[in-house]
C-alpha cells in the first residue's frame, strides 16, 4: 500500500465484499436454516437462479486464457490432478466472492496455483516472490 | 507431498546469519496477497526500526502449507503510530509487530 488514502480505499472495498446478502455479516452465532443452506450451496450450481441482465458477447479467448487452459490440461496429463479436482477447487473452494468476481479462466489459474501449493510442488513463498519479480519487470517497461 | 516438520525451539538471540541489527531502519515489502500471509496490510511500504531479534523459524506462508523451509530470522519492528495512521493524535506513540526477514528490506538513512 503506497499511501494511507489508498489503504483506506482498499479497506472500504474489502469491507464491501459481502456477497449475496448485502448486509454486513461477521461472526454470527446463529445462522438460520435457509441461510445456512445458502452458505453451504456449491457456487457453481447456478441453474434457475435469477441474474442481473448480461449482454451476450462473441468474445475470442485471449492468450492468457489459452495458456491457462493448456497449463491445467498438462497438469492433468502428468497426473498432478484430474478435471474433477480442478472443478472442485475452481468452482467450490474459492468461494462465492471470487467465483463471481474474477474471470472464468482466472478461476482456473487460481485453482491450479492453489493445488500446486497444497501438494507442495511449489512453495507459497516461491510463488509470491516470482509474482512480485514478474510484476516489477513489467512495471519497469 | 506434505513433509513432516520438526518444530524448532524459539531462541532468544539472533543468529549470525541475521541481516539486520537492533536500530536498523527497514521497510516492509508489499508482496502480492495470495492464499495466506501474516504480514498486515497496514504496515506494508512503511518504514520502521528493528527493536529486537526474536528467533529463527519457518516462514508462515510455507509453514501454513506444512512445508519445510529454511529457518529465517524474525524481528520485532517498531513503527511510529503517526506513520501508520496520519490522523493519530500522539507523536511519541509506537506500535510493534513481528516480521520475518523475508518481508523486510533495508532503508538507507
Amino acid at each position: 500500500m503506497s499511501t494511507r488514502s489508498e489503504l483506506r480505499q482498499q479497506q472500504e472495498l474489502i469491507g464491501s465484499l459481502q456477497p449475496a446478502l448485502h448486509v454486513p455479516q461477521n461472526w454470527n452465532y446463529e445462522v438460520d436454516g435457509p441461510l445456512y443452506k445458502a452458505y453451504m450451496h456449491p457456487p457453481h450450481d447456478v441453474g434457475g437462479q435469477f441474474d442481473v441482465p448480461v449482454q451476450y458477447e462473441e468474445k475470442e479467448e485471449e492468450q492468457w486464457e489459452l495458456n491457462t487452459y493448456v497449463t491445467c490440461e498438462v497438469l492433468g496429463w502428468r497426473g498432478i490432478w484430474n478435471s474433477e479436482e480442478r472443478r472442485r477447487r475452481a468452482d467450490n473452494d474459492l468461494g462465492y466472492t471470487l467465483y463471481l468476481g474474477i474471470p472464468y479462466y482466472g478461476r482456473w489459474i487460481w485453482a491450479a496455483a492453489r493445488m500446486l501449493v497444497d501438494k507442495n510442488h511449489v512453495s507459497l513463498t516461491e510463488l509470491l516472490e516470482k509474482i512480485a519479480e514478474v510484476k516489477s519487470r513489467y512495471a519497469a517497461k | 507431498m506434505p513433509q513432516s516438520k520438526t518444530p524448532e525451539k524459539p531462541q532468544n538471540t539472533g543468529s549470525t546469519r541475521a541481516r539486520f541489527k537492533v536500530g536498523d531502519r527497514v521497510r516492509v515489502k508489499d508482496m502480492p496477497n495470495l492464499f495466506y500471509t501474516r504480514t498486515q496490510m497496514y504496515v506494508r511500504g512503511i518504514v520502521g526500526t528493528i527493536a529486537a531479534l526474536t528467533y529463527e523459524d519457518i516462514l508462515p506462508e510455507d509453514e501454513a502449507f506444512n512445508r519445510d523451509g529454511r529457518l529465517e530470522q524474525y524481528y520485532i519492528v517498531r513503527f511510529r503510530q503517526k506513520d501508520l495512521w496520519p490522523e493519530y493524535p500522539f507523536d511519541n506513540d509506537t506500535l510493534q509487530t513481528e516480521s520475518p526477514e523475508r518481508w523486510l528490506e533495508p532503508v538507507s538513512n
